[in-house]
């Protein structure tokens, strides 16, 4: 898919601005503090319906303007999909074929979109936190029911927390009770569990291929699932569950005295090894910054065996981090099959073929012209 | 705006029914200005009688007039099967179908520790007591699909293990009369985790 018209208006540093685009890529130009990354993270809040920068929308509206409007036209398979956003200070309202979206849920997904900017490199770095919401985003783009059971799951991981802290401070004794939203918790946790292991092994096995070429045959990364309740990925739903009932059996005076679940889904992580170390730990700078970009292209692969079309990806300021090697083998990969945006302050360092062909267009305090 | 103190006091009444705010109650306060006075006397007398005359059966805890409610106090239903909803209005919604011809129990909620309802803070303790001198053999748990109603029900199996008698759970899935493609994915994947041989 790509997209081929975006028009903003009052978003961020744009007054009002249109622009067209081809499926192929484009390079976009311009000056620290010009508003490059703000195209970038348009097109990414037009896809997820929020922002990677920040959780606070209100941000993305224009100062002293009460809404933002996002529009793009995405063209996918089977003809273009008209799509809107509109950031009020009350909240947002998603268009999809000009019909009005009731749930977010069913509004992301439409359009899909990998990003990788200099941020990510937390991925590698990072506390485990980020890489299960990276987990979760990346799984909900292609699965609504996923998000359905996150959702469920937090609620659930709730409604057990209050009642440990309730057993904890004597104001309720039923044991029985806790056993319920024990088996309610391990329920929705093994599904979750399961659809990771799916997840992360798919990932795994597009991003081999990928670090083996960027690091020229040197490096082999492997990514591992690391839940914490020990479960194994042969196991089948009914295993899992008996796995995790014996262990919350064992910890059940241990989670009382504490008042909180100790095990699941939101303690989960994964790590990343090259040539058999740990790159969290044992990894250079640039072994760290080779395995968050090798997992990005890898979910470029994924989405597109999963949907049947490729996403479109976001490259802010992060080509200008690559040495010259690494750079030709992202755009070689990229060559014409997945709409490209790049954002950098120059190009001239940049010698491929892929950039000459690109569109290219420069920006200049919320104004963009296309350089023909 | 000032409104007389009596118009104003009308409006601040209606503003408190849920899904009226300021604008509607004031086209009502004003249309009760227009009304007959015996229209008006009459409609007040309703309000009142309905909070006054009004209780709760000591039995299954559905609204009614009269103690014990009418369902409770019909023969021709069947003593045997009890179905255990979260409100009144379940009931309602179930007597609708006139297909149902056994008793309810009204449980008031739904637990959720989250918001401080533990299993004691609804309606189990007088079902245990039902069981305990009524000739019961099912128990039908009706309490709403999602998190905190799935928790009331398994919560009640648990408890009524013991007696014996038979405990079912309605069934989840599309509803009749709907089309597949309308369906939301949840119900849809849920639909299918119970589909049965035909």
């Amino acid at each position: 898919m790509y997209i081929e018209h975006l028009g903003l208006k009052n978003y961020r540093n744009y007054e009002d601005l249109t622009i067209n685009f081809e499926n192929k890529v484009n390079v976009i130009l311009g000056e620290n503090a010009q508003g490059k990354t703000n195209v970038m993270e348009s097109i990414y809040v037009l896809a997820m319906a929020k922002s990677h920068r920040t959780s606070n929308d209100k941000e993305l509206i224009r100062w002293d303007e009460e809404y933002a409007t996002i529009e793009g036209r995405v063209k996918k398979s089977h003809g273009p999909l008209p799509m809107q956003l509109i950031i009020s200070k009350k909240g947002k309202k998603a268009k999809c074929n000009h019909l009005e979206q009731q749930k977010l849920s069913q509004y992301v997904g439409n359009m899909n979109v990998v990003m990788f900017a200099p941020e990510d490199l937390t991925l590698v770095k990072g506390s485990p936190q980020v890489r299960r919401r990276f987990i979760d985003m990346e799984i909900g783009q292609v699965s609504p029911i996923y998000l359905h059971e996150i959702g469920q799951y937090q609620k659930i991981l709730q409604q057990r927390n209050h009642y440990l802290k309730m057993l904890q401070i004597k104001k309720q004794s039923d044991e029985t009770m806790l056993d319920i939203l024990t088996e309610q918790f391990i329920d929705k946790a093994v599904r979750i569990v399961s659809k990771r292991y799916e997840f992360l092994h798919l990932l795994q096995k597009w991003a081999i291929p990928i670090h083996s070429g960027i690091s020229r045959g040197l490096e082999t990364l492997k990514i591992e699932y690391k839940p914490s309740v020990d479960v194994s990925e042969e196991q089948d739903l009914s295993k899992m569950v008996e796995v995790f009932t014996h262990k919350f059996d064992k910890i059940k005076t241990r989670e009382i005295e504490r008042g909180t679940t100790l095990f699941g889904p939101h303690r989960d992580d994964m790590l990343f090894f090259v040539n058999g170390r740990d790159v969290q730990t044992f990894g250079s700078q640039g072994q760290q910054r080779t395995t968050a970009l090798s997992v990005k292209l890898a979910e470029i692969e994924l989405i597109h065996s999963e949907i049947g079309e490729y996403p479109i990806l976001l490259l802010d300021d992060v080509l200008s981090e690559l040495d010259d090697y690494r750079q030709s083998h992202l755009l070689n990969t990229i060559q014409g099959k997945v709409q490209t945006f790049v954002t950098t302050t120059n190009v001239d360092g940049i010698d491929h073929q892929t950039l000459k062909e690109a569109s290219t267009f420069t920006v200049d305090s919320g104004t963009i012209k296309q350089i023909l | 705006m000032h409104y007389p103190e009596p118009i104003s006091k009308l409006i601040d009444s209606f503003m408190k029914l849920p899904g009226i705010g300021p604008k509607t109650a004031a086209r009502l306060a004003f249309f009760v200005l227009s009304m007959k006075e015996d229209t008006v006397l009459d409609f007040a007398k309703a309000l009142v009688n309905a909070k006054r005359n009004l209780s709760y059966c000591s039995v299954c805890g559905h609204i009614t007039d009269q103690d014990p409610c009418y369902i409770c106090e019909d023969q021709r239903r069947d003593r045997r099967i009890i179905c255990v909803v979260q409100d009144p209005k379940d009931v309602i919604a179930m007597e609708k179908m006139k297909e149902y011809s056994g008793l309810y129990h009204v449980l008031h909620g739904a637990i959720s520790p989250m918001d401080g309802i533990g299993p004691e803070d609804i309606n189990i303790p007088d079902l245990l007591k039902r069981l305990q001198d009524e000739e019961v053999q099912e128990i039908i748990l009706a309490t709403n699909p999602n998190i905190e109603g799935e928790a009331t029900a398994m919560y009640i199996s648990r408890l009524l293990k013991p007696t014996g008698i038979k405990i079912t759970r309605i069934a989840h899935g599309l509803p009749v009369g709907g089309d597949l493609e309308y369906a939301d994915e949840v119900t849809l994947s849920k639909a299918l985790e119970g589909r049965r041989e035909v």
